[in-house]
């Protein structure tokens, strides 16, 4: 079960993107209760601050496209989004879904329920991201995998030797010229498909 | 004096009966008495505070229809509660009608509200200065007992955060009912003596306490090393545990009866003229007390009972109470405060062994800040 670290709220900071009329306020307000480094935008900024954890963003019809344009352009990985709407219509839900918001708070937005969807916004948003990466790394290493398989079935192929000595000549050729072996094994393959379109040609 | 045309009624909900009366008697006796007055100084513009106060029997329904019921006949202040579970069951109708609900009791933070004003402590103005102290001064190994509601929760949890923090470590935590029965008090004693010696940090409200600290006293443990540290054990509570059972045990508050002040001894000296020689009187009595001034105060400044109106003026002056001067803060809605800790003496009294220099901001929302202590708080203005 993940643990509430409070310490870490205190560090967040976090960028209310709204008009600052009575529910901005409460939000701004309730933020700075708990003591987060907040501060206050609006229209949508053409881009955010650097390294902004946390963005509540006011939705509307008007500014989406200048709201969307603002995150797609922060810093990787991005901030967590916290939606603020006054209206559950399917139009304006498809501007939260396409926001990709974590949390979704109702106007008129009361103190109380801010901290937690903070919180749970924060975490679902840290969860993501680690998956989103440990993804990233998973299909990295297996289509090295693949790329490492096609060389080897190469070298078998061309110089009649088995899986092991293929493997072995590819590692000892990466190490001499100080690459990886994923790198190796693409050098392979692209000089194959040189030399077989040659063959081809002639 | 004011007339009786055109009073001004406030609600006053405090328990007469139930698991939490013996505190809440006093927070009732302390409201009416500044209510007298207020009243007796010409009252608010001339005109008379009346009070309305039912008995809400410690039981968090009761309290929401009896606020309820304040509401519908109009009434817009509110002071009162004292358990969590009753201020939760309050705060959402005083919410709806936009009146103001003037809380009076320490409680466990995070929470905010525009339409209460928290006049007890918060977290940072009792947990920091105790976790502090019995870390510099005590064995560093705790055990936690508590009542099973959200306060003990939430309290021992900042605790264990504040010690831990400190280098102790928490060897359990146990809760019990509101009403616990002896095997369940002695099973907590058998988990005391397993440990021991160890500090607890109790946060048993009600009539628990006094089973409990007797109990302990029973056991025989050495409090000079093992003491109960606690944040509600108060007057009320030692008054009904006895000396015997109550010596050497420590309590971190901003107000304690023994508190040297010439506003502390004007208070007591008018609360026990009333209520008797030998009336208990805690941090949440004071609270109580000087919250009306502060509502008073402001009534007049604004020439109004419109919560709003309170609201904006009651950060606009410091009120002179019996713990020091007081003043409520406006961006959290709770109160400045001076942090006392007091452990208990032979005599049975309160002996104040720390006290802040100066008042406290409150911090509901505190986080362990690596902060060395009270020392290092900005004092009010």
């Amino acid at each position: 079960m993940p643990r509430v670290v409070l310490r870490d709220l205190r560090e967040l900071s976090v960028t209310v993107v709204h008009p600052a009329d009575q529910d901005g306020s409460v939000v701004l307000d309730q933020l700075r209760r708990i003591g987060c480094r907040t501060e206050a935008a609006w229209p949508p900024p053409k881009a955010l601050p650097a390294r902004v954890d946390v963005v509540f963003a006011g939705i509307t019809h008007d500014h989406h496209a200048a709201l969307k344009r603002m995150i797609r352009r922060s810093e990787p990985p991005g901030p967590a989004v916290i939606a603020l709407i006054d209206y559950e219509n399917p139009a304006m839900l498809q501007l939260v879904l396409d926001l990709e918001a974590v949390a979704v708070i109702s106007k008129p937005v009361r103190p109380f329920g801010l901290l937690t969807n903070l919180v749970v916004a924060r975490n679902a948003w840290l969860e993501q991201h680690a998956l989103t990466s440990r993804i990233a790394t998973l299909e990295a290493r297996l289509s090295g995998q693949k790329r490492i398989a096609k060389a080897k079935s190469i070298l078998m192929e061309t110089q009649g030797i088995s899986e092991k000595a293929a493997y072995r000549t590819i590692r000892s050729q990466a190490m001499s010229k100080r690459v990886s072996i994923d790198e190796m094994a693409v050098a392979i393959i692209n000089a194959n498909e040189l030399l077989s379109s040659r063959s081809d040609d002639a | 004096m004011p007339t009786s045309q055109n009073p001004i009624h406030v609600g006053v909900l405090f328990s007469e009966t139930g698991v939490t009366a013996v505190v809440e008697r006093t927070q009732r006796n302390a409201v009416l008495i500044a209510i007298e007055e207020v009243n007796a100084a010409g009252g608010i513009d001339g005109r008379e505070v009346k009070a309305i106060a039912p008995d809400p029997a410690s039981d968090p329904r009761r309290y929401g229809e009896a606020a309820a019921e304040l509401l519908d006949e109009g009434v817009r202040i509110i002071f009162g509660c004292y358990m969590s579970s009753t201020r939760r069951a309050v705060l959402p109708l005083i919410e709806r009608r936009d009146a103001l609900l003037f809380y009076p009791t320490l409680y466990e933070g995070f929470e905010y509200s525009r339409n209460c004003v928290y006049s007890g402590a918060a977290p940072n103005q009792n947990s920091l200065g105790l976790a502090d102290h019995l870390t510099s001064h005590i064995d560093q190994r705790f055990l936690c007992v508590g009542s099973n509601y959200v306060f003990p929760y939430e309290s021992n949890r900042i605790m264990r955060d504040l010690l831990q923090n400190r280098g102790a470590s928490i060897v359990e935590e146990r809760y019990l009912p509101l009403r616990p029965s002896e095997e369940e008090i002695a099973s907590v004693i058998a988990l005391v003596r397993k440990h021991a010696p160890v500090t607890i940090f109790s946060t048993i409200v009600g009539d628990g306490v006094t089973a409990f600290y007797r109990a302990y006293d029973n056991a025989g443990f050495d409090r000079s090393i093992a003491p109960i540290a606690s944040l509600t054990t108060g007057e009320p509570e030692l008054n009904a545990m006895g000396v015997s059972a109550a010596e050497m045990h420590i309590t971190s508050a901003p107000y304690f009866s023994s508190v040297d002040r010439q506003e502390s001894h004007d208070f007591v000296g008018r609360y026990r003229a009333r209520h008797g020689a030998d009336a208990a009187i805690s941090a949440c009595t004071e609270a109580a007390y000087f919250q009306v001034h502060l509502f008073a105060e402001a009534a007049r400044r604004t020439g109004s009972e419109d919560p709003k109106r309170i609201l904006a003026a009651l950060p606009t002056f410091s009120f002179d109470a019996p713990q020091g001067a007081v003043q409520v803060d406006s961006r959290t809605n709770h109160t400045h405060l001076w942090p006392r800790l007091a452990r208990v003496s032979s005599r049975g009294t309160f002996e104040i062994i720390e006290e802040a220099r100066a008042p406290v901001r409150p911090d509901p929302y505190m986080v362990e800040p690596g902060h060395d202590g009270w020392d290092d708080e900005a004092a009010v203005q």
